[in-house]
């Protein structure tokens, strides 16, 4: 873009021509010198001023510079935005006195703005937003008479606005939100008269909105939310004719809204919320024909809700909320034809929902919540086709003490809030009491205790807080109590275990710590006891076993430690679970928990115990589910057939479990159907028996081969009946001579033991046949 | 003057019977319960039938959507008898009523509990026959009517159960044969015993209902 630069004074063409010829061979004008100690300083990841050429004579080609069109060419605008650059700005800025359009924004540039800047007389457009600037700013950059627009947010700038801001008298926009801004708003702003528009939220800005504001009669926008403003809200806001938005939300401004807003006709957003501000709300807002969004929420505003609020014919929405207004809410509410948005929740309004409200078809968000309402709910809301939400919920109303007949209260499942209502204990006849799953905060008080006749007390589900009070043990009827689900600390209080007739008792879910108290066994009309998921410690103690009506003890998710007391076999009531899962148990697991016939869950995963699972388990016949995993069991699983058919990952993270699932084990397989009380005996007993069955075998063995070694000598022995003539064997022969015959006879008989005579031979010798006379 | 007498008398009646008139079936059945049953330690005094629903009375607990799942009514020291309202109770899971002092017979509608899962009759004086009927209880996972004073037969129909994991009849005096099929082939023999029970029926040899 080309533009004539205005100073140059007229001179004739044929100086001009000289001093042109005389300064061509001339290096870089001053200009450029400036531009590139500019440079300089800067870091460039991204080379965009690759072409800033030392070389050239003038800046005007470089990337981002752009130089008037005439016979002497001056920068008017240097625009290095979103360039990536980083490092900071050189004070040689000040040299660029022709500038009237500075943009570095969207780039990392840190470290001040030099107060040279305020030697760029010609400035008009300043933007340094979204950087990294720090430091103050300059009081330099006040000299900048021209200055129209400047725009220093999201950066680090710290330190109050000089005061001599004033000085800027141009300056139409002014923002700096986003910045580490302190200090009061210069009085000097009132000097601003043709401010338009003023931004700077997200500071650290503190006083008052100076009543000076008023002299910026141009002012249309003035936003000052998140600071630190304190003080009231001046009365002459109202000489703001022009303006339109007005947003001074979260600071710590108190004092009343002044009814002089009333006189900025054209204002649109009106946004005071999250303030200090008391008294009414003025009924002059009423007039603000033009006003979109009224937003006066989280502030301390009383009196009643002004009726002229409905002749804001343009509202679009309207939130009262988190206040203390009373009084009932103005039918002329309906003339809003436009409202979408009414929330005038957590204030004291008294009185009925006008039906009038239905008419404003317009309706997306409708909550009147946490008031002191009474009467019906209109049904004319059914016909609003556009609402999205309807908050209706409240308070217990303290009246309810006053019934005295009640016997029953059961309000669970609502939104009701606040604290516990202590008045309903002045109820003598109150048995049953259930408050669950609402948003009651808070402490359980000690006014408890004087509910004489309560039986039962459910609580669970809110955001109770602080311990269990001592005066719980004076329910001497309490037969159900349930706090779990809220934020409960500390150590459950020995009293409670005065409540002897406590036949439920849920404490799930809170944060109580320390020991379970043995006085439990106490408790002998138990019949569930759950208190999971707690922090609870120490070891479990013995006297739970007494509990003899017990059918449900839920314990897991705690840091109970030491070993599960064998005690626990005797609840023999004990049917629904057994769960004491996620602890530190360590030791082994008790056998006596197979007495438990009835029990159809059984929960000890991830603990630390060890040993085997007992062969007793076997009678747990009624077993319906187990789980054993992350503990550092081993050896077999029972041979109840549930454990067989239970999946494998109820036994994973063990030592060394086996059987079932895991696989078999390689003990002797007919030990499996030998159940014996005693752990390790049927193991020792398999080794025995494979000991003495392999020695058997082996001297078996040795005597087999011995005795068919003996059996192979006298073979060898025997004499060939060839080498031995008869006569030796006569005469080595011996035997006594028998009556009836002679030695002398048998060799007749066998014609001196002739081979024809032979029967036969074996080890002993040979045998013949002799036929004897008789006689 | 008439008239007021007969109108007295008639406010008279409808109160006497008021107390029952909840429009809950089950407090009701349940309410008819209490009323046969004699309760020294009086476990029962809760039972209040003007309330809405039984859910908040002692040793009854109810789904969410307010129907009576469990009666935990164990070792209570009770007495007396059962009638037939209890098999009103569609949704009752767990039937506890073991270790008490309850007589006379089981009432045939506890077969119409066809959500119950365990029935623990154990340890009362109940007496005649287990009902046929129970074989209508399809959920049931354990049966425990040991220790009571039962006669006739194991009905056979009972082997139709396929959920049936435990099954106790022992100390009593049945009679007849044990079934072999279905659940019945996995019981333990302790589950008979103490009966006038002829030992595991022979099939196609021996008439079943043989010597009871």
């Amino acid at each position: 873009m080309a533009r004539i630069s205005y100073r140059l004074p007229p001179l004739p063409i044929s100086v001009l021509v000289v001093s042109l010829l005389f300064y061509q061979s001339a290096g870089l004008n001053s200009e450029g010198q400036y531009l590139l100690d500019i440079k300089s300083r800067i870091g460039d990841t991204y080379n965009h001023l690759s072409n800033w050429n030392p070389n050239d004579s003038t800046p005007c080609g470089w990337k981002g510079v752009d130089c008037t069109s005439d016979y002497n060419p001056v920068v008017w605008c240097l625009d290095l935005s979103s360039m990536n650059l980083s490092g900071s700005l050189s004070p040689s800025l000040g040299g660029l006195v022709h500038l009237t359009l500075l943009n570095l924004s969207f780039n990392a540039l840190s470290q001040n703005i030099p107060g040279e800047i305020g030697n760029c007389s010609s400035l008009e457009f300043l933007y340094l937003n979204n950087n990294h600037f720090e430091s103050q700013i300059p009081v330099e950059l006040a000299r900048l008479s021209c200055l129209t627009a400047l725009n220093i947010a999201n950066n680090r700038i710290s330190g109050p606005f000089p005061d001599q801001i004033g000085n800027l008298s141009s300056l139409s926009l002014l923002i700096a939100y986003s910045n580490n801004i302190t200090g009061p708003l210069p009085a000097s702003l009132g000097n601003l008269k043709r401010l338009r528009t003023f931004r700077a939220g997200q500071n650290l800005i503190s006083g008052s909105l100076p009543s000076e504001i008023g002299g910026c009669e141009s002012l249309e926008y003035l936003g000052l939310a998140q600071n630190q403003l304190s003080g009231e809200i001046p009365k002459e806001i109202g000489m703001l004719q022009n303006l339109t938005d007005l947003i001074l939300l979260s600071n710590q401004i108190s004092g009343p809204i002044p009814m002089e807003l009333s006189n900025c006709t054209y204002l649109r957003t009106l946004a005071l919320y999250d303030n200090k501000l008391v008294g009414p709300i003025p009924k002059e807002l009423g007039n603000l024909e033009c006003l979109k969004r009224l937003y006066l929420y989280r502030n301390k505003l009383n009196g009643t809700i002004p009726r002229e609020i409905g002749n804001l014919s343009s509202a679009l929405e309207i939130d009262f909320s988190e206040n203390e207004l009373t009084g009932e809410i103005p039918i002329e509410l309906k003339n809003i034809a436009g409202l979408s948005l009414l929330y005038i929740f957590e204030n004291k309004l008294t009185g009925v929902i006008p039906a009038e409200l239905t008419t404003l078809e317009n309706m997306t968000k409708l909550d009147l919540s946490t008031n002191y309402l009474t009467g019906t709910i209109p049904v004319g809301f059914q016909h609003l086709k556009h609402l999205i939400m309807l908050q209706l919920f409240g308070y217990i109303p303290s009246g309810v003490q006053h019934c005295k007949p009640l016997v029953q209260l059961h309000l669970a499942v609502n939104g009701l809030g606040g604290s516990f209502p202590s008045d309903l204990c002045k109820l003598a006849n109150l048995s049953s009491l259930e408050l669950d799953q609402n948003t009651f905060t808070g402490l359980i008080p000690t006014e408890i205790g004087q509910c004489h006749a309560l039986q039962r007390l459910h609580l669970s589900g809110n955001y109770f807080t602080s311990e269990l009070p001592k005066e719980i043990g004076k329910l001497s009827q309490l037969v159900f109590f349930n706090v779990s689900t809220n934020s409960l600390t500390g150590v459950i209080p020995a009293e409670i275990f005065s409540c002897k007739m406590l036949q439920r008792l849920d404490l799930t879910r809170n944060h109580f710590v320390g020991a379970l108290p043995g006085e439990i066994g106490a408790l002998s009309q138990l019949e569930i006891l759950k208190l999971s998921e707690n922090q609870l410690s120490e070891n479990i103690p013995v006297e739970v076993g007494k509990l003899s009506r017990l059918t449900d003890l839920q314990m897991g998710g705690n840091s109970f430690s030491g070993e599960i007391p064998a005690e626990l076999g005797g609840i023999s009531s004990l049917q629904i679970t057994l769960n004491l899962s996620y602890n530190n148990l360590t030791g082994p697991i008790p056998a006596e928990l197979g007495n438990l016939v009835l029990l159809e869950f059984l929960l000890l995963n991830d603990n630390h115990l060890s040993g085997e699972i007992p062969g007793a388990f076997d009678k747990l016949s009624s077993l319906l589910g187990c789980n054993f995993s992350n503990n550092d069991l081993t050896g077999p699983l029972p041979s109840l057939p549930l454990f067989q058919k239970t999946s494998i990952s109820s036994f994973l993270g063990n030592k060394g479990l086996c059987g079932g699932p895991l696989g078999n084990c390689n003990e002797s397989p007919q030990l499996s159907s030998h159940p014996s009380d005693t752990k390790g005996t049927s193991v020792r007993l398999g080794k025995i028996i494979a000991i003495i069955s392999a020695v058997i075998g082996g001297i078996s063995l040795i005597l087999i081969i011995v005795i068919i070694h003996f059996m192979r000598r006298p073979v060898d022995m025997v004499a060939p009946l060839q080498d031995t003539p008869p006569s030796s064997l006569v005469s080595d022969i011996y035997f006594s001579p028998k009556d009836g015959f002679t030695f002398q006879d048998l060799v007749v008989a066998t014609e001196n033991f002739d081979d024809s005579f032979i029967l036969g031979r074996g080890a002993c010798g040979t045998v013949y046949k002799a036929v004897l006379r008789c006689g | 003057m008439a008239h007021l007498y007969l109108l007295s008398v008639f406010l008279s009646l409808l109160l006497s019977i008021s107390p029952s008139l909840s429009s809950n079936s089950e407090g009701n059945a349940l309410h008819a319960l209490r009323s046969r049953l004699s309760d020294p330690t009086n476990a029962l005094q809760s039972w209040d039938p003007a309330l809405v629903n039984p859910c908040t009375w002692f040793h009854v607990v109810c789904d969410s959507n307010s129907h009576v799942t469990r009666l935990d009514l164990g070792n209570s020291n009770i007495s007396g008898t059962l009638g037939p309202e209890l098999g009103q109770l569609k949704h009752l899971k767990y039937l506890e009523l073991y270790r008490n002092d309850i007589g006379g017979k089981i009432p045939k509608e506890l077969g119409n509990l066809k959500n119950l899962v365990s029935m623990d009759m154990y340890g009362n004086k109940f007496e005649g026959e287990i009902p046929k009927s129970f074989a209508k209880l399809k959920s049931l996972i354990f049966l425990r009517l040991n220790n009571n004073k039962l006669s006739g037969s194991i009905p056979r129909e009972l082997t139709t159960l396929k959920e049936l994991k435990v099954f106790d009849v022992s100390n009593n005096d049945l009679c007849g044969t044990i079934p072999v099929d279905g659940p019945f082939a996995s019981f333990p023999m302790e589950s008979f015993v103490n009966n006038r029970l002829n030992g595991p029926e022979l099939k196609g040899l021996v008439p079943y209902d043989f010597g009871c």
